[in-house]
């Protein structure tokens, strides 16, 4: 094809101009495509013509654009109205995705609550038992201390009881307790002095017993001061020709003068 | 291979851009107005035609394929539609009728109203152009005047019009 003489022909002209059909339109669509001269000539001569129409104010009037400009944006808006009338069954579908999680969290914070709540009720019954044990523990211990104590002190009357070493002396109450009564075992060899707190009422505050050796023609002799909570103490020793042991309430301390008529138990010697 | 500004514009008009619109008007809307003036030989009906051919353009920007053919021919193509379509409405018969047969000549006289320097220089440079040669590229281009009937009017043979319109347009870019 002779491109220069197709140009010369005027056909591009006729094709600006509209003055071709669709077809013929087409083939000169074709040629630029193949031929770049031709592409370049087409666009050359639109731009002088659309260059003249403005200089001649025959372009069309920029009211046509602004008229077509404002039905597109007419059309943009209803579009965008029309999505936003949508719009609440998607916020539907977000709401429903977020509750999901909502809902399983809140399920499982209540149930971590619940077994919370229930362990620790647990834990703190578990606590409240084993306080208790831990006292009921205590309290056997003190029990089974205390037996062993008794335990001992019966194991050691006995001892002095079957002792063919000790003279036994046992002390009757007298008119202030007749109920009361205590033991003395005392070591012929040692001359030691072992009491035995059988049944003596609790001295007052401030108070104490006291023992005294009994000898004929003498004031009571001093054999020591005992606790009254405990059942066998070993006290002084006391030598010589003794009648009969006596046990007095005293002042806290002991006295070196018995207070006679405060004697609670009394006991004599039997005669060899 | 096609021009650059086509390229641009049918790109736009695939994404629906806006400014597809404002180009086309830009770079074809006389020859576009032009063509639709061809069909209906009516200022006012033609410019109302144009506007929505710019819509219909926008609207329909994704029927445009560049395979086959460039995107001129398709907008004459739409152009010419919608045209013809304007012509089978009643609004068209009755305007033909109170022109009642009567050749309407509507040769636009140019007033230059907000001309800046330029245009104005622009324009003595066109006034070079014969009359004749500035009549027949008004009346081809922008009256939307057919070769035949720019034959009868100048009384002049279709060959005779074709070589006087190529040699206007020779002349008018040699000016500018």
């Amino acid at each position: 094809m002779d491109i220069q003489e197709y140009i010369a022909s005027g056909i591009l002209e006729a094709y600006l101009a509209g003055e071709l059909t669709a077809a013929e339109m087409r083939e000169v669509d074709r040629v630029a495509d193949n031929y770049n001269e031709v592409r370049i000539e087409l666009d050359s001569l639109r731009e002088s013509l659309i260059k003249y129409g403005d200089v001649e104010s025959k372009a069309p009037d920029e009211k046509i654009l602004e008229g077509a400009l404002d039905a597109i944006t007419e059309i943009e808006k209803q579009k965008f109205l029309n999505v936003l009338n949508d719009e609440p069954e998607i916020k539907i579908k977000r709401v429903n995705i977020v509750p999901v999680w909502t809902i399983a969290a809140s399920i499982l914070l209540f149930i971590s609550l619940g077994f919370n709540y229930l362990f620790y009720a647990q834990f703190k019954s578990t606590k409240d038992q084993l306080a208790s044990l831990e006292s009921n523990q205590t309290s056997l211990a003190n029990r089974v201390s205390d037996s062993n104590q008794q335990l001992q002190y019966a194991e050691l009357r006995i001892a002095h009881l079957m002792s063919e070493d000790n003279i036994h002396i046992k002390m009757d109450g007298l008119d202030l307790a007749p109920e009361a009564f205590a033991n003395v075992f005392w070591n012929k060899k040692s001359n030691s002095v072992f009491i035995s707190v059988d049944n003596l009422p609790d001295p007052p505050h401030g108070h104490q017993y006291q023992l005294w050796a009994i000898k004929p023609g003498l004031a009571p002799i001093d054999a020591g001061i005992f606790d009254h909570s405990q059942l066998v103490q070993e006290l002084k020793v006391i030598k010589g020709e003794v009648v009969a042991f006596a046990v007095t309430l005293e002042v806290e301390g002991g006295s070196p003068i018995a207070t006679v008529d405060k004697t609670f138990v009394k006991g004599f010697l039997k005669k060899s | 291979m096609t021009s650059s500004i086509e390229n641009k514009i049918g790109y736009l008009l695939a994404e629906s851009n806006k400014e597809a619109i404002e180009l086309v008007f830009i770079h074809y809307g006389s020859l576009l107005l032009n063509v639709i003036n061809r069909v209906l030989r009516d200022d006012a009906m033609s410019e109302d035609v144009l506007q929505s051919v710019l819509l219909k353009i926008w609207q329909n920007g994704h029927n445009f394929d560049p395979a086959k053919g460039a995107l001129f021919t398709w907008l004459v193509r739409v152009s010419k539609n919608a045209a013809i379509d304007k012509t089978r409405t009643k609004d068209y018969r009755l305007t033909q009728e109170s022109k009642n047969g009567v050749e309407v000549v509507s040769i636009a006289e140019s007033i230059a109203g907000d001309d800046d320097m330029e245009s104005l220089y622009a324009k003595q440079l066109i006034a070079q152009l014969p009359e004749e040669q500035r009549m027949l590229i008004n009346m081809s281009f922008f009256e939307g005047y057919t070769h035949k009937e720019i034959c009868a009017r100048l009384d002049m043979p279709l060959g005779t019009v074709k070589t006087k319109i190529r040699t206007a347009i020779k002349h008018l870019r040699t000016i500018i």
